[in-house]
């Protein structure tokens, strides 16, 4: 009893055992943190491994890719029963430009097949139009671009002024009352006909404007909430138009003194406000457009069944010319990836602001390596495209460099496409297609999504196995599939450069830590040696009293143990905070010393893993608690081991 | 065997130690015989080995040769966990320099013979019975004020009446004081030696006391002389 007892008064009462936990809670943290950033690590590389190439991916040595896959797709849906879902990908190099500016980037182009892609990815959950959409396309509602537009605007208008209202003042300057009488004047009333006839203005923009008017005078205080809610007003007014954004915010802007680096961010959104704002008015023009070829079709649809020729013939004009003020069609449609140079930028406080979105044309140009064609015979292919939405899937890599297009549009244009020939036997020339396939059409990468529960480590490379005996076989029935080996790997060994590299900094963190707990292993042998040494007249009390040396060596014993699990538990509390809020943590360092550690150029996710593990918190616990009891074991023998004579005598 | 209890025998005991090179004789063949409740005291110069002595009679040390007999057993042939079982039941030690454990109140210190003594349920199963005790020596010493008082609060009086408490905590068979007045001014000592036979006689115990000082040890039954490691003769018992 008295062993518990006493370990319990010397742990509240030796200054000595405040300086052990310590020790042993600043190795915990540290290893909490480490590991729990590098485990995180590899499982967001798996993670984003898999939700953007799904859980095996068939591929074809050679540029040229796999022919067939649709029929592949279907064997192995139907031989393979682990597979749930499989989708063809082509992945190609091209140039991105910018119409009418000297912007030039190079960059992958990935032809996908949506809604089908959402089967075998997470690529949907990135999405910025069609966010939480199951089925997302190339195609959706020009209103909902419209709509997220809009909001994406007020949100930029909200980052802008908010390093607006941030700065401290008095009243309105000269300058800043010459920019709201500008920015009042910019205003479109005419838009607002209740405004301008004084009646009772019903909607929510024109009560907006109407306080603002009223506070136009007077301090900025009120001025700032009052332009924010008319910028609010604006995003949900239909028919406002982008300009409105970008002068209200720049009005802001001009109306504070802004210091120099709150300025510049100001002014970067304006730009990107502008680039928006044009964006906004081709697809509010677009929608319109749209309406009204419609209209024109079907006007055009009941002529022709009318058989009024020259009627039909008048609607197709109209129709051609409307055409093109319309956007491209669903085959010309591109997403970007979220990241693209130069298309958008992260503020400060990690808000995205997108300069070239959904509504804007970009430009792709290609060198067609799909087949056969020698260098001296290639051509670039050059197509324009809308972009329709952008994807961020956390991966910078891959993010800053992926345009999506749709994928028989990137097949003709990287040359994938099938290929006939007129017929060279009369024998062909009977039959129900008159054409002969001279190649199939090609994709370069088949995405597969086993069924959940099976994408599991030591299970995917045995369906992999499966698959390439899939293909072996088929390509034994479809000759010329493909020119080189196709192969099917998991998302593991595709993405293994990158996962054992990771894996072999925690092996090695796991070794650099073990020492670190070595030493933390010495500090507690110390302390409590000195403890023991202290405690000599003690000891010899206690055996005066009939206390077995055993016992004796119990509470030293039990002393260590404390100081780990009192330590420990105090670092996996303070690391379990730190890892959960790294980022924010990270942030401030970089704004208050200007230092940041975590690159995301060099570690690819914009956020740092910031998951605990329980069975990597559960190891470092034990291991603090042994290495508690190991320090003090030497020292408790050593007490143990006092003859009671000599520990009385001690002074 | 009843007759033995409480008695003690020692016979023909002989202690050394190494100092570095050299072989110190501390006794050479000392023996005498204490009855059951008699209190004694040994009386010899300072490295006489009267300490040496005691610390043999208390089972903290072991002889190299000669029998040490308490209540007629010998103590040679007990186990370790023997031997601390009866340093925990049936001998109490009292310390010139008290050798109280700082960390622990007044209570909690005069409490840790019978803490040693209990297993943790069996300390939960007793722990008020045990209290109380506690509480009715320290009462019975006069230390009832000072219950929640840490050692550095007490004066050496209070200190040794603590030792002595915790001497009695287990009602041990024998009483082992190594000079229990020598660290206080003489009204405090004689004040505490009063209390030692008071208390000893109450509970029957038999008590060996060594001490330097000749006046001390005339408040005991019996005096002992230890020179140079041997017992001197013994002058004529006290009526």
């Amino acid at each position: 009893m008295y062993k518990l007892y006493l370990c319990l008064q010397y742990l509240g009462k030796r200054v000595l055992a405040y300086f052990a936990m310590l020790g042993v809670a600043l190795c915990v943290f540290v290893m909490m943190v480490c590991i729990s950033i590098l485990t995180g690590f590899v499982n967001k590389v798996e993670v984003a491994a898999k939700g953007l190439f799904g859980d095996i991916v068939v591929s074809s040595a050679s540029l040229s890719g796999l022919g067939y896959y649709d029929e592949f797709i279907r064997e192995i849906k139907r031989d393979v029963p682990a597979v749930q879902d499989a989708s063809p990908f082509i992945l190609s190099y091209g140039i991105l430009r910018i119409p009418q500016t000297d912007y030039r980037c190079l960059v992958q182009v990935a032809g996908i097949r949506l809604p089908e892609r959402a089967a075998v990815s997470d690529f949907e959950d990135g999405l910025f139009v069609q966010a939480g959409e199951s089925k997302p396309t190339f195609a959706p509602p020009l209103s909902r671009v419209l709509a997220r537009l809009r909001e994406h605007m007020e949100a930029c208008g909200e980052i802008a002024l908010r390093q607006c209202a941030a700065v401290e003042g008095e009243g309105l300057s000269a300058p800043q009352h010459a920019a709201v009488s500008r920015l009042l004047k910019a205003i479109p009333i005419e838009m607002f006909p209740d405004l301008m006839r004084d009646a009772q203005p019903t909607d929510r923009f024109a009560g907006a404007l109407r306080k603002l008017l009223a506070v136009a005078g007077g301090r900025r205080d009120d001025y700032l909430p009052a332009l924010r809610e008319l910028l609010a007003a604006a995003a949900r007014q239909p028919d406002a138009s982008g300009a409105l954004f970008r002068q209200l915010v720049e009005a802001a802007a001009e109306a504070g003194d802004l210091p120099p680096e709150r300025r510049a961010l100001v002014e970067r959104v304006c730009s990107s406000l502008r680039h928006q704002e044009t964006a906004l008015n081709v697809l509010a023009g677009a929608e319109e457009v749209e309406q009204k070829l419609g209209e024109l079709r079907r006007e055009m649809k009941a002529a022709d069944d009318a058989g009024n020729d020259e009627e039909v013939l008048r609607l197709d004009a109209r129709i051609q010319a409307l055409s093109g003020r319309a956007l491209f069609g669903p085959d010309r449609r591109a997403i970007l990836g979220l990241g693209i140079p130069g298309f958008s930028f992260r503020t400060g406080d990690g808000e995205v602001v997108r300069t070239i979105g959904p509504g804007q044309q970009i430009v792709l140009s290609m060198i067609p390596f799909g087949r056969r064609l020698s260098p001296t015979d290639i051509t670039p292919t050059t197509a324009r495209f809308t972009v329709i939405d952008d994807c961020d899937t956390d991966v910078s890599s891959v993010d800053s460099e992926i345009v999506y297009v749709p994928f028989e549009t990137l097949q003709q244009l990287n040359n994938m496409s099938a290929e006939y020939a007129a017929p060279i036997r009369p024998a062909d020339a009977n039959a129900a297609d008159p054409n002969v396939l001279v190649a199939p059409a090609r994709c370069s990468q088949i995405h597969v999504k086993v069924r959940p529960g099976l994408a599991t480590n030591e299970k995917l490379p045995e369906l992999a196995g499966q698959i390439n005996e899939a293909w072996q076989r088929f390509e034994a029935r479809h000759r010329g599939a493909a020119t080189t080996e196709v192969k099917a790997r998991t998302w593991r060994q595709m993405q293994s450069r990158i996962v054992s590299t990771i894996e072999n900094q925690r092996t090695l963190m796991w070794l650099i830590l073990s020492v670190i707990s070595v030493v933390a292993l010495v500090l507690i042998f110390v302390i409590m040696y000195v403890i023991v040494v202290q405690k000599t007249r003690d000891i010899g009390v206690l055996k005066a009293v009939g206390a077995s040396s055993g016992g004796v060596a119990g509470i030293f014993l039990a002393y260590g143990a404390a100081i780990g699990v009192i330590g420990s538990l105090i670092g996996t509390v303070g690391g379990y905070f730190f890892v959960r809020n790294i980022n924010p943590i990270h942030d401030w360092v970089g704004r208050a010393f200007g230092f940041v550690v975590w690159n995301r150029e060099t570690f690819m996710f914009a956020r740092i893993p910031n998951e605990v593990s329980f069975a990597t918190t559960a190891t470092i616990i034990v291991g603090a608690i042994a290495s508690g009891i190991v320090g003090s074991l030497l020292p408790a023998v050593l007490a143990a081991r006092k003859q009671p004579v000599e520990a009385l005598r001690y002074e | 065997m009843n007759d033995a209890v409480g008695a003690m025998e020692v016979r023909k005991l002989h202690k050394s130690y190494r100092l570095g090179r050299t072989t110190l004789k501390v006794l050479r063949g000392v023996s005498f015989q204490v009855a059951p409740r008699e209190f004694v005291a040994v009386v010899g110069a300072s490295g006489s080995g009267k300490s040496t002595l005691l610390h043999l009679l208390g089972l903290l040390d072991r002889p190299e040769r000669g029998t040490i007999r308490l209540d007629g057993m010998d103590t040679a042939a007990l186990s370790p966990a023997r031997r601390n079982h009866m340093r925990c039941r049936e001998i109490g030690f009292v310390f010139q320099f008290y050798h109280l454990l700082p960390e622990l109140t007044v209570l909690e210190n005069a409490l840790l013979p019978a803490k040693v003594d209990s297993s943790l349920p069996g300390w939960f199963a007793r722990r008020r019975e045990r209290r109380r005790q506690a509480v009715e020596i320290l009462e019975q010493i006069g230390l009832s004020e000072r219950l929640r008082h840490r050692p550095k609060e007490l004066s050496g009086g209070e200190r040794q009446r603590v030792a002595i408490a915790r001497a009695l905590m287990n009602r041990p068979r024998f009483l082992l004081a190594d000079e229990p007045t020598g660290n206080l001014d003489s009204r405090t000592g004689k004040h505490i030696l009063d209390l030692l036979r008071q208390v000893s006689r109450q509970v029957h115990q038999t008590v060996v006391m060594v001490t330097h000082d000749a006046e001390i040890a005339r408040a005991a039954d019996r005096v002992l002389h230890l020179r140079d490691g041997r017992l001197a003769k013994q002058p004529p018992r006290k009526a």
